[in-house]
């Protein structure tokens, strides 16, 4: 029971993780059709600005939290005007292939200026201990990053729902034209885009450092290569398809976890991004795809 | 006597034959000035080169960005690399592995044809899955290929020795080798690329539905370039193998897609000589920073060290050729189109 | 109010308006005639900025041709496109909030949009429904309700009538007789030229890209010989 208890919350975790980053990866794809690869870069970025501010300003773990999640806002939109607004209405491949480029780059600076070794970036391991309820032993983080993500969800959801830069972000991952038409300036919405998806990463990427506890220069590239599994499974470009896609593979890797033996433990990459490629036999656009115009557009 | 060929094919073997003169005069320059060290350098370029012209066969005609053949080169690597090694230093490097696979070799052409056969047929089956999806759904699933075969590659380190070096290969290819190999490499894509299957699937990149209702099978042009290309990857994995005598999981993996990647789309996916190009420039600039990386004294100067440099640039050149110049130096030409004089409106 | 001068818009590399002229003065209904590929769903989207054009616009005098989409917006145009593009995801009633993005008011958007409600009941009895579900005609309305609640100077309607069954184009028509008579400036594009002609106050005829002939309204009659014209089907 515990034991039932523990893989439950561990799947949701991870499952939380996955969610929040491929939520950041498929806002801006259902915008502007952009496969984001740089947006791991903007989780580490947010590590990386906890080593800054920590060493200039302050060790307060509070204000960290803020710098984070400011940074990785500021990182998400400064990459759409600076590299993503060249590639704006470009076919996918361009943008994919400019996103990777973009992800080298970061990678490759964070490398030169700070350093290829990890550096520690501890202030958030606090939030990592052990509870016991009765015979059941949880850990804190898991059960915080499970809440915090239902949260931002919600928050989201009501954001797109009610405001008028959400709704014209749902507009727009219909029809962007119609929605310039409508008087509503594309960066405003684009901007807006990137600023969410910034949010997010800045979210995952506090859960992340309080589970490492350090940061290193290509520590963003396995998570997002999750997470854009994730939209994949889910649809790509569905907001409710990337949740959902997130939250499979976290139970995914879990079950994969429990029945396979422990000495086949590296497998569970392969078998997890196995079960992917069958997905997309079975269904080539996602689990939730949106549904897309296929006429002719005049 | 006719050649079986078309007339596009006939231009074609001129512009491969314009292109192999480059590549036999690198050589010759390296022959002649060269120092033993560059062997090395030219060596890994020619490999580079080989992957790049296999990408161009599949990517570059179907327009469909593939992120898979850094897997297959490590499966002809490895392959080939396991069949080749003599039993005795087999048993030596990979005694736990199962299914006698130490207590064999076999001559480096069996081999060879060994590692060629299983990539082709795994090629095929992954063909069979990929040519039916769309645009993104091929460079996802290609993506799920790559980190599939490279935790293959690290798990099972019985067989593959995971990040830790399979080593005692025979080293059997040369120079020589290599740049034959890469002058039939360019010439099989380049008559490809202007037969009757690659010009359908140029059509079908432009208009896919246009080139369906004039009857054009999308699925077998695709399958026969996915097919096609692999071939290219597993001889460049075999080349590698069979040259450097050691070979682990590491370099068969994203970035090595990367680099390969941005040499194709610097030079232009859509042509051959864009794909050689674009190796041979990014191969070049990657050497000089590679140089100015250790840092190095300079007129006087001594420059720090500086990691990362060269993955900067290889960032940069990918984003700057997207935003400027989305079809490359050579987009849709060919390298005798340089020497023509306008004649039609192109 | 508008007015264009040698206007071309081109799809890519074709160009498909060949420097036109046309002018809609205050209050009036132009109509844009012409058969299908004439270019004229091509002039208005040049007029909207959504396809690159050359020569100029000028709205109320002033030069709008290198604004960006959003700014002609702003500065007074609003279209209802061909085929509607309604929000299909969105439900009515945020169509509707994204027409009146621009107004800072929201207390008076919301007024606004009960007053369509009632002008339209059958929308306001779906203002929650997504705006997919709704029929032609509905979507049609719609749009135009989604265009005018930007308060624009003219209004770019695009084939009102396009697909609807005969009752509906009626009452498309009545909507359009009732917004010039409130004053409204209007650029209909049309291929139902005689029911365009009863409305209008203006006609240009669009042929290959350029303007074979215009005229007062009054000039083309009941539009019978137009239609002969348009469709090469002489009656």
């Amino acid at each position: 029971m515990d034991y039932a208890i523990q893989q439950t919350l561990n799947a949701l975790s991870f499952g939380a993780e996955y969610a929040l980053i491929a939520l950041g990866l498929a806002i801006v794809f259902s915008i502007m059709g952009l496969v984001n690869f740089a947006h791991g870069e903007v989780v580490a970025f947010g590590g990386y600005s906890m080593v800054i501010v920590s060493t200039l300003l302050t060790n307060s773990p509070w204000i960290l939290m803020a710098g984070v999640l400011i940074a990785c806002v500021v990182a998400s939109v400064a990459l759409e005007r600076v590299a993503f607004r060249t590639v704006r209405g470009a076919d996918l491949t361009t943008g994919l292939l400019t996103a990777f480029g973009v992800s080298i780059i970061l990678q490759n600076l964070f490398l030169l200026l700070g350093s290829p070794r990890p550096m520690a970036a501890t202030q958030f391991i606090f939030l990592d201990k052990t509870l016991t309820f009765g015979s059941v032993r949880v850990s804190s983080l898991q059960i915080y990053e499970t809440l915090a993500t239902f949260v931002a969800i919600g928050i989201l959801m009501t954001f797109l729902r009610k405001t008028t830069l959400g709704m014209a972000m749902r507009a727009a991952s219909l029809d962007f034209e119609m929605v310039r038409l409508c008087g509503i300036r594309a960066n405003r919405v684009i901007a807006g885009a990137f600023a969410i998806s910034g949010l997010l990463a800045g979210l995952a990427c506090i859960f992340i450092m309080a589970r490492r506890g350090s940061v290193q220069p290509h520590m963003g590239f396995d998570p997002v290569l999750v997470a854009f599994v994730a939209c994949v499974i889910g649809g790509f470009g569905s907001l409710p398809g990337a949740v959902l896609g997130g939250f499979l593979l976290g139970i995914a890797e879990v079950v994969v976890l429990v029945l396979l033996p422990q000495s086949a433990g590296g497998m569970a990459q392969a078998a997890v991004f196995t079960m992917v490629a069958l997905v997309l036999i079975w269904r080539p656009d996602g689990i939730l795809s949106p549904a897309r115009e296929k006429g002719d557009k005049i | 006597m006719r050649l079986p060929l078309n007339q596009d094919q006939r231009k074609g073997l001129v512009g491969a034959a314009l292109l192999s003169v480059i590549v036999l005069a690198i050589v010759g320059t390296y022959a002649l000035w060269g120092e033993s060290y560059q062997a090395r350098i030219l060596y890994a370029t020619f490999v580079n080169l080989l992957v790049v012209v296999g990408l161009q066969v599949f990517t570059g005609n179907a327009n469909i960005t593939g992120f898979s053949h850094a897997a297959f080169m490590g499966i002809a690597a490895y392959a080939a690399a396991i069949c080749v090694t003599p039993a005795a230093m087999k048993l030596i490097s990979l005694p736990d592995a199962p299914w006698g696979l130490n207590a064999f070799d076999l001559s480096p052409i069996v081999s060879a044809m060994i590692a060629l056969a299983i990539t082709g047929v795994l090629g095929l089956l992954t063909g069979l899955i990929v040519v039916r999806l769309s645009g993104v759904g091929v460079t996802i699933v290609s993506i799920a290929i790559l980190v599939i075969v490279h935790s293959i590659f690290l798990h099972r380190t019985d067989i593959f020795k995971g990040n830790q070096a399979l080593f005692g290969i025979p080293k059997v290819f040369g120079l020589p080798h290599i740049t034959g190999l890469v002058i039939i490499a360019i010439f099989a894509a380049r008559l490809f690329r202007e037969s009757a299957i690659g010009l359908q699937l140029r059509a079908c990149a432009d208009d896919e539905a246009g080139a369906r209702s004039m009857g054009v099978d999308v699925y077998r042009v695709r399958l026969i370039a996915w097919v096609l290309g692999t071939m290219f990857f597993a001889t460049a994995g075999i080349a590698y193998a069979f040259f450097l005598g050691t070979i682990s999981a590491r370099p068969f993996y994203f970035n090595f897609v990367f680099l390969t990647v941005a040499m194709l789309i610097l030079g232009g996916l859509r042509s051959v000589s864009g794909a050689v190009f674009g190796t041979l420039l990014i191969s070049i600039g990657l050497e000089v920073v590679r140089w100015l990386e250790t840092g190095p004294t300079l007129a006087g100067l001594k420059l720090p060290q500086m990691l990362g440099l060269s993955g900067l640039l290889l960032g940069v050149v990918i984003v700057a050729v997207m935003a400027f110049l989305p079809n490359g130096i050579m987009g849709n030409r060919e390298i005798e189109d340089l020497f023509r004089r306008k004649t039609k409106g192109d | 109010m508008l007015q264009t001068s040698s206007l071309k818009a081109f799809h890519g590399p074709i160009e498909a308006v060949h420097g036109i002229d046309i002018s809609v003065a205050e209050g009036q209904c132009v109509t844009l005639l012409g058969p299908n590929g004439a270019g004229k769903t091509s002039t208005l989207s040049a007029i909207t900025g959504t396809v690159r054009a050359t020569g100029t616009i000028r709205l109320g005098g002033e030069d709008i041709s290198r604004l960006p989409v959003e700014d002609r917006c702003r500065r007074g145009i609003a279209i209802s496109p061909e085929g509607r593009r309604v929000f299909a995801n969105l439900s009515v009633r945020d169509n509707l909030i994204m027409g009146g993005a621009l107004q800072p008011d929201k207390a008076q958007l919301n007024r606004e949009i009960e007053d369509w409600f009632t002008h339209f009941p059958v929308l306001g009895e779906r203002h929650a429904q997504p705006a997919g579900t709704l029929s032609g005609g509905e979507q049609q309305m719609l749009a135009i309700a989604r265009a005018l609640l930007s308060k624009p100077r003219i209004l770019l309607l695009d084939e009102p009538s396009l697909g609807l069954a005969p009752m509906i184009v009626a009452k498309i028509f009545e909507i359009v007789r009732d917004l010039k008579a409130r004053g409204t400036t209007i650029l209909l594009v049309e291929q139902n030229a005689s029911a365009a002609i009863r409305v209008s106050d203006y006609v240009y005829v669009l042929n290959n890209g350029l303007i074979s002939s215009h005229g007062a309204a009054a000039n083309f009659g009941d539009g019978s010989d137009l239609m002969g014209e348009l469709t090469g089907v002489h009656v």
